[in-house]
């Protein structure tokens, strides 16, 4: 026995061993692979022209042109003997105060003696050179004797001593010639060079950029960081009935928000201009604002009001938000039209541009804030009819419901997919969402008698994963195939719009057509099984969405949506803001979800406990445990932007990365120094700084 | 009057917490809930504010069905029922009054809480409220900031603030030492008798019961093992409960 086990064990040993070796040789095939993939190859480093190339380049780099300097040169003379005879005599050298000077030992001498120069006077540790000129009038430079370039560096108090050959001249023996000196001299002090300055203001644009970008994207990840985060929504579980009739009234409400309180924002901007009425709208403002203060101050504590009344105080708010969002962007674009002058002039442009997205996307907010108030009254209608429907009625209410739904769902989503060849694949997708559902409930239904399993054993789990699988494939297959989908993907066009009929001046194509019955049909199954009572998880849904969306976002880099940016708004900073806000949307989003869902979940348990309601449960026992982590990461995001944004420039994006390229493609790699200096410098800095903000909020 | 009937849970994962359980809590009384630890106790406190949704049986409370309540009707009687908790689940980073006031939100309109503003009426009763259990000086500091037995007692002023007429208290002292327990403790019997608040109250250990209950219910693997006084729970009974290894010990 003991033989045995020991044999075991040595079998096992060695199967180690060989999985061993197995792994150790399979990393080296990969690794082999890669090396020949990524085309390393050492020779190619070593060759002296590169090394010389790579050298200079980074002696460019690393000597950035910081500052400049002005300078004149002046020219220093004084007369030589060629050769002379007897009774030669140099005039003596002028020498004045603070003016240079030179002096020549000797003054006279043959071709090919040396004589020495001695310099005053000039500027200290500065570049200078000797000229001869010739009695011909001819001027020769002359390289100093020990100096492999024609200038020459003066000492550090402004003299010299160097020596130079006489020259041959023929035919100038005897003449007098002259020695010219000349040398730099620098006028003011040094200064900032014009790359520097340049490289400036682009740094403050390219921290502002990331600064606006981060600024943008902090509201809308907060509220997606709700949305993604599962402690929150996992719990949500809402009646299909009045879910349903949510979705359903939810585009109804936008059609109808659109049309009446768009023309409220709009007739509420427009007030603002004209004396009379922008009196007018200010009257309206401020009795508004004392109104609304009033009636809530009225309803401190929660009354639950009768539902006429909540009715009409949905009507009221959702006119009072459009109204009012109208209004201020009318005061803000007629405060900007009188301030855009001046120094101060780009407050103004701010306002007048705030007042310009109002004026543009008032239709839209109309159209959201319709489509929450509408599904919200309904909601509040049905809510007791439904509590209170029959059995068999429930599930004719959820075919019909949900036939309704599906018709919304999938139309929306072929519609969408009209867009482009591969959004054609929508459709599809959510129809399996869809189907997955009906299999496992006919089961249970017909072969669990309708009860509510607790608890499910493993074998009925697989059945049931097995069931959703095979409907959603179904469901996917019949889609893709009515849909006609592999034509659109392999063609690379969007289906066809062969037009139907037309509605209301809308058209209705035959594919939205098609994706309509589809949806009905699986809406109307899944709804009729299921029945208006049963409870739907909405929160996880919600959660799942939210959660893809955004990871398929933050898988974009943002120099890849920047080229698209750059296309729709132009080369600029805007399309860097543009590119880096949504980026970080994406990634705040998860980053403060994450937040959220590491939160002590007990002040939740207590604040339920109260009696309190979902929101109210959020901004007393969530926001103030999350802050912190939002604040640092805010911090933390910001400085992951600058980085960015110093590269966004590269795709067209603004900032210092657009100099930075062109700098390197002049070759100009001095001057590409000052902004790799800069980059480096800054981004140290906010390092710093938001490392230091970060620990104190952790 | 509280009326457990049937009441059974089994969690999604398949244990079952509470097997069955009928219970008659009459108006003012003060239940200790004993049993060891996973016997239920929790999960029975939870069921009656629905913290915990039961999977069958109905709890009716002055005639209305819990179990069956919308969540808007469940939020109404949440208001009413009050809850303390073993860790005290405050805010730690929000000061002491605010702590306090959040007992108050089922009152108020939501709106404001967008806006975290109190009527200075509610601000009072939230000072009253301190004042009850002693702690009035330090409304203004952070929860993170007071020791156990003091953010015990914000826990209990937070529930004075739901102007409750039941109190669920779970656990409420596992985490304090003896003598902070027992002031704790008073702090419930005279909220119990002075307010006529019904007490329901899990506890660990049964000279707790002794001193302060009035009835003491014994849970053991979610089902009802004993109910009745205090000192009707003899050794036999006391070995029933808690295991045949189990020795009572003493907190004083």
């Amino acid at each position: 026995m003991n033989a045995s086990a020991s044999a075991s064990s040595g079998s096992r040993a060695a199967f180690r061993r060989l999985l061993f070796v197995g792994g150790a040789v399979l990393l080296l095939i990969i690794f082999a692979y890669g090396w020949t993939v990524t085309d390393i190859d050492f020779s190619v480093p070593q060759q002296p022209q590169r090394q010389e190339n790579v050298g200079n380049a980074l002696r460019e780099l690393l000597s950035p042109r910081v500052f400049d300097q002005d300078y004149e040169i002046l020219n220093t003379t004084t007369s030589f003997g060629m050769s002379c005879s007897d009774g030669w005599s140099a005039s003596a050298p002028a020498v004045d105060g603070d003016q240079p000077y030179i002096i020549i030992t000797p003054t006279c001498a043959e071709s090919g003696e040396v004589v020495t120069i001695d310099g005053y006077n000039f500027a200290p540790d500065s570049l200078a050179r000797v000229n001869w000129i010739g009695s011909d009038g001819e001027r020769r430079i002359r390289q100093v004797i020990g100096a492999s370039e024609d200038n020459f560096v003066t000492e550090n108090d402004g003299t010299f001593q160097v020596q130079i050959d006489v020259p041959r001249i023929r035919g100038s023996a005897g003449e007098t010639h002259t020695i010219e000196v000349q040398g730099r001299f620098p006028i003011g002090s040094p200064r900032l060079s014009e790359t520097t300055l340049l490289v400036l203001e682009k740094m403050s644009e390219t921290i502002f950029l990331a600064l606006i970008a981060t600024a943008v994207s902090i509201l809308p990840s907060a509220i997606l960081s709700f949305l993604a985060a599962h402690n929150l929504m996992r719990p949500i579980k809402i009646p299909l009935g009045n879910l349903l009739v949510t979705f359903i009234l939810f585009p109804v409400g936008a059609v109808i928000g659109a049309l009446i309180l768009g023309g409220v924002g709009k007739f509420a901007f427009n007030l603002v201009g004209a004396p009379a009425s922008t009196a007018s709208a200010g009257v309206i403002l401020l009795f508004g604002t004392a109104a609304a203060t009033r009636r809530l101050g009225a309803n401190a504590l929660n009354d639950h009001p009768s539902i006429p009344r909540t009715l009409l105080n949905a009507a009221l708010g959702a006119v009072a938000v459009t109204a009012g969002i109208g209004l201020l962007g009318g005061v803000s674009a007629l405060i900007g039209r009188y301030t855009s002058e001046g120094d101060f002039g780009f407050i103004g442009v701010f306002l007048s541009s705030v007042g310009q997205l109002i004026d543009l996307i008032i239709v839209l907010i109309a159209a959201v804030v319709g489509a929450f108030t509408l599904s919200s009254m309904g909601t509040t209608l049905t809510r007791d009819a439904l509590k209170e429907v029959s059995l068999p009625l429930s599930r004719i209410l959820g075919a019909v419901l949900g036939g309704v739904a599906g018709i919304i769902l999938l139309g929306a989503a072929a519609t969408v997919s009209l867009g482009a060849a591969w959004m054609g694949l929508l459709p599809p997708i959510i129809a399996a969402a869809l189907g997955a559902s009906v299999l496992p409930s006919l089961f249970q239904r017909f072969f669990r008698g309708g009860q509510r399993q607790i608890v499910l054993s493993r074998t009925e789990r697989l059945l049931n994963m097995a069931l959703s699988w095979i409907g959603a494939l179904t469901a996917f297959v019949v889609t893709f195939a009515v849909l006609n989908v592999g034509r659109a993907l392999v063609e690379g066009s969007a289906p066809p719009r062969l037009v139907l009929f037309n509605v209301l001046g809308v058209d209705l194509y035959l594919y939205v057509a098609e994706a309509m019955l589809i949806g009905a049909v699986l809406g109307a199954v899944t709804g009729g099984i299921a029945g208006t009572r049963s409870s739907f998880p909405a929160g996880s849904v919600l959660y799942t969405a939210t959660r893809t969306i955004l990871n398929a976002l933050r898988s974009i880099e943002p120099l890849i949506m920047g080229l698209v940016f750059v296309i729709w708004v132009g080369i600029g900073p805007f399309a860097g803001v543009l590119a880096l806000a949504l980026h970080s949307i994406a990634s705040l989003g998860k980053l403060y979800s994450e937040q959220i869902e590491s939160i002590d979940s007990g002040p939740i348990e207590a604040l339920e406990s109260t009696g309190a309601n979902r929101l109210q449960t959020i901004m007393y026992a969530v926001v103030p445990q999350i802050i912190p982590p939002y604040i640092a990461f805010t911090m933390y995001r910001w400085d992951i932007n600058v980085r960015m944004s110093t590269i966004i420039g590269f795709v067209g994006g603004g900032g210092i990365g657009f100099v930075l390229q062109q700098q390197i493609n002049l070759l100009r790699y001095r001057d590409a120094g000052v902004a790799v200096l800069a980059i480096a410098i800054v981004v140290s800095i906010l390092d710093y700084a938001s490392a230091a903000i970060r620990e104190r909020y952790t | 009057m509280l009326i457990i009937e049937n009441l059974t849970k089994t969690y999604d994962n398949g244990f079952t917490a509470l097997r069955n359980i009928n219970l008659e809590i009459p108006d003012g009384q003060f239940v200790s809930i004993i049993g060891l630890s996973g016997s239920g106790k929790s999960t029975l406190l939870r069921c009656i504010n629905r913290l915990i949704d039961p999977t069958d049986g109905r709890i009716l409370w002055n005639g209305l069905d819990i179990t069956r309540a919308t969540d808007d009707e469940l939020r109404q009687i949440r208001r009413r029922i009050g809850m303390i908790f073993q860790q005290f689940n405050l805010v730690k980073r929000s000061s002491v009054l605010t702590n306090v006031l959040s007992g108050r939100l089922g009152y108020m309109n939501p709106v404001y809480s967008l806006i975290n503003y109190f009527p200075n009426s509610e601000k009072e009763r939230a000072v009253a409220a301190l004042q009850r259990v002693g702690i009035a000086d330090k409304a203004n500091n952070r929860a993170s900031a007071l020791s156990g037995g003091q953010q015990q007692r914000v826990g209990i002023a937070r529930a004075l603030m739901q102007e409750p007429e039941m109190l669920l208290a779970d656990e409420p002292v596992a985490s304090l030492d003896p003598a902070t327990s027992h002031s704790v403790m008073k702090y419930l019997q005279l909220l119990n008798e002075e307010d006529g608040i019904t007490v329901l109250c899990s506890l660990h250990f049964l000279s707790l019961a002794r001193a302060y209950a009035d009835r003491v219910i014994a849970l053991k693997d979610g089902r009802l093992e004993f109910d009745g006084l205090p000192k009707d729970i003899d050794n036999e009974r006391f070995k029933q409960i808690y295991g045949e290894d189990a020795v009572e010990v003493e907190i004083h």
